[in-house]
């Protein structure tokens, strides 16, 4: 008991010490987990999306010549041997005339003249409501072109590619600042504390002198980490929610942020990223008393 | 490596405490600062090491406390033998050794009270002792109205009380004072003394450098003479 009261008199005495070079420490360790978790916030939503629009994908399979029940079978049987789908309907002409005379609404009557026979027979294939599907659906669309009396193949395929290749490029984006974040953090936390340490070289030497024991000396040191990883991941994620908080009020009506609704980071993550930073700064810390008490 | 220390203090316990045999230490390229040095003292002995600046009395003071390492012979405290100490042990050894610098080594930003209630710190005692051992050690030197001043805004002669007192809060086995009345006046070296002699009644070993023959002159004492690194 008596240890651990020593060892917080003497942090809270360093920290006083050298308590602008510790703040500006906490900023950056805020800094950091505020940029890392705004992209992992965007990424996360961004899937969420993803499996949303997901949900509402078809694709449209035009047929050269209409199906018997017979034929609609055998076609079932061939794209269900590709993946899993939810659901296939066959649609006739005349079905897809009515739909598009639907969809035209009061201009319908440009269809007076038409017969539904200008109109092909199609199927519309609803694949497994997954958004990984997305990444297959070009893949599913090649292998029903390539079927026996397909004509075309259509999912909005503009869309998805560049969904698909949105959500790459953020991926990236996450790992890549995580990475350099969590290295910057490091070296800032490490150079920072092993900077006070060698304003403090007199004040260590005379404690070494005076018998102190290596767990005197770090584990101040290591406290600081621990407190710095703390205070600046939880200042980091409460602006973040500060932030999330006003981009939900002020940006909801959006008509992309109208699509699906914007979720903040599970419980579960912020808290991997909370124990993250502690861990990375108390690490720093360690890595420049170490350093410092091999001299 | 040894690794666990003997620990054993009574007062006037007649057996050896300091053992130095044949020590010679050079400091590089050739600068020979003590010559075949041999010298013992016992638990409970009082000793003045005396000779001129540069004979060699803080160098043979700096071996006993592990700050330098002798170039040849044996050193033992309390049958430890400081060669072969871990780290560890020799840190464990420090906070039964007081000494107090020539140089101070205080920290000049902390008040005086922060600066003795470092080497009981260092071992976790009660904040209530530390603060009485402080405020006693304090009263007897005559620095009572200081403690919560920086140490460094205080003049040379209030610092040289601030590292005796340091040296002496733990009540060590062994205490080291080199030139420990070099800035005092003679009121003070008055202070100074009578608390060495409290501290030795009490059974701690002491080993004052000293050139200042006011304070060794009629006691009775063992005392040695350095010259030119070598103990007369």
């Amino acid at each position: 008991m008596r240890f651990f009261l020593f060892i917080f008199t003497q942090t809270l005495r360093n920290i006083c010490h050298s308590w602008g070079v510790q703040l500006m420490t906490l900023l950056t360790v805020t800094l950091s987990v505020l940029i890392f978790s705004f992209f992992y916030l965007i990424y996360t939503n961004m899937l969420q999306a993803g499996e949303k629009l997901g949900q509402e994908l078809r694709l449209t399979v035009y047929l050269e010549s209409p199906l018997n029940p017979a034929e609609q079978e055998e076609f079932k049987k061939k794209v269900n041997s590709f993946g899993k789908v939810e659901k296939i309907i066959f649609i006739t002409p005349e079905q897809a005339f009515q739909r598009l005379a639907k969809q035209l609404g009061n201009d319908s009557d440009v269809l007076a003249d038409l017969s539904p026979a200008f109109l092909p027979f199609s199927a519309e294939i609803y694949p497994e409501k997954d958004f990984h599907n997305l990444s297959r659906i070009k893949e599913f669309s090649d292998y029903l072109k390539n079927l026996p009396g397909t004509q075309k193949v259509q999912y909005g395929q503009a869309w998805v590619e560049r969904f698909g290749h949105f959500v790459k490029l953020l991926r990236f984006i996450v790992i890549i600042s995580g990475t350099l974040l969590i290295l910057t953090t490091l070296f800032m936390v490490s150079s920072t504390l092993r900077l006070t340490l060698y304003a403090r070289q007199d004040e260590l030497k005379v404690l070494r002198y005076l018998g102190a024991t290596n767990s005197y000396i770090k584990g101040p040191v290591l406290i600081e980490g621990f407190a710095l990883g703390l205070f600046g991941s939880s200042l980091g994620l409460g602006a973040l929610f500060f932030l999330f908080q006003w981009i939900k009020i002020n940006f909801s009506s959006a008509v992309f942020l109208g699509l699906f609704e914007l979720r903040f980071l599970p419980m579960t993550t912020s808290a991997v990223i909370l124990l993250g930073s502690i861990m990375l700064c108390t690490l720093g810390s360690l890595l420049s008393i170490r350093r410092l008490l091999k001299r | 490596m040894v690794e666990t220390l003997n620990e054993s203090l009574s007062p006037h316990d007649h057996s050896v405490l300091v053992e130095i045999v044949k020590v010679t230490k050079i400091y590089p390229p050739d600068v020979m600062a003590l010559r075949n040095v041999s010298l013992s003292a016992e638990k409970g002995e009082l000793i003045f090491l005396t000779g001129p600046s540069g004979a060699g009395k803080t160098t043979l003071l700096k071996l006993l406390c592990r700050q330098e390492i002798p170039t040849k012979g044996l050193i033992e405290i309390d049958g430890n033998d400081l060669n072969t100490l871990s780290d560890n042990a020799i840190q464990k050894l420090r906070q039964r050794i007081g000494v107090a610098y020539q140089d101070f080594k205080l920290l000049p930003r902390l008040s005086v009270f922060q600066n003795i209630a470092m080497p009981m710190e260092v071992q976790f005692k009660n904040p209530k002792d530390i603060r009485n051992r402080v405020t006693e050690l304090l009263a007897k030197l005559g620095l009572s109205d200081k403690q919560n001043k920086p140490a460094g805004k205080l003049s040379r002669g209030e610092q040289q009380r601030i590292t005796i007192a340091r040296a002496a809060a733990n009540s060590p086995l062994l205490l080291l004072a080199d030139e420990p009345t070099g800035n005092l006046d003679a009121v003070t070296t008055g202070l100074v003394m009578d608390l060495f002699q409290e501290l030795n009644e009490n059974g701690s070993t002491i080993i004052i450098a000293t050139h200042d023959e006011s304070i060794y002159r009629g006691t009775n004492h063992r005392k040695f003479e350095l010259q030119q690194g070598e103990l007369f």
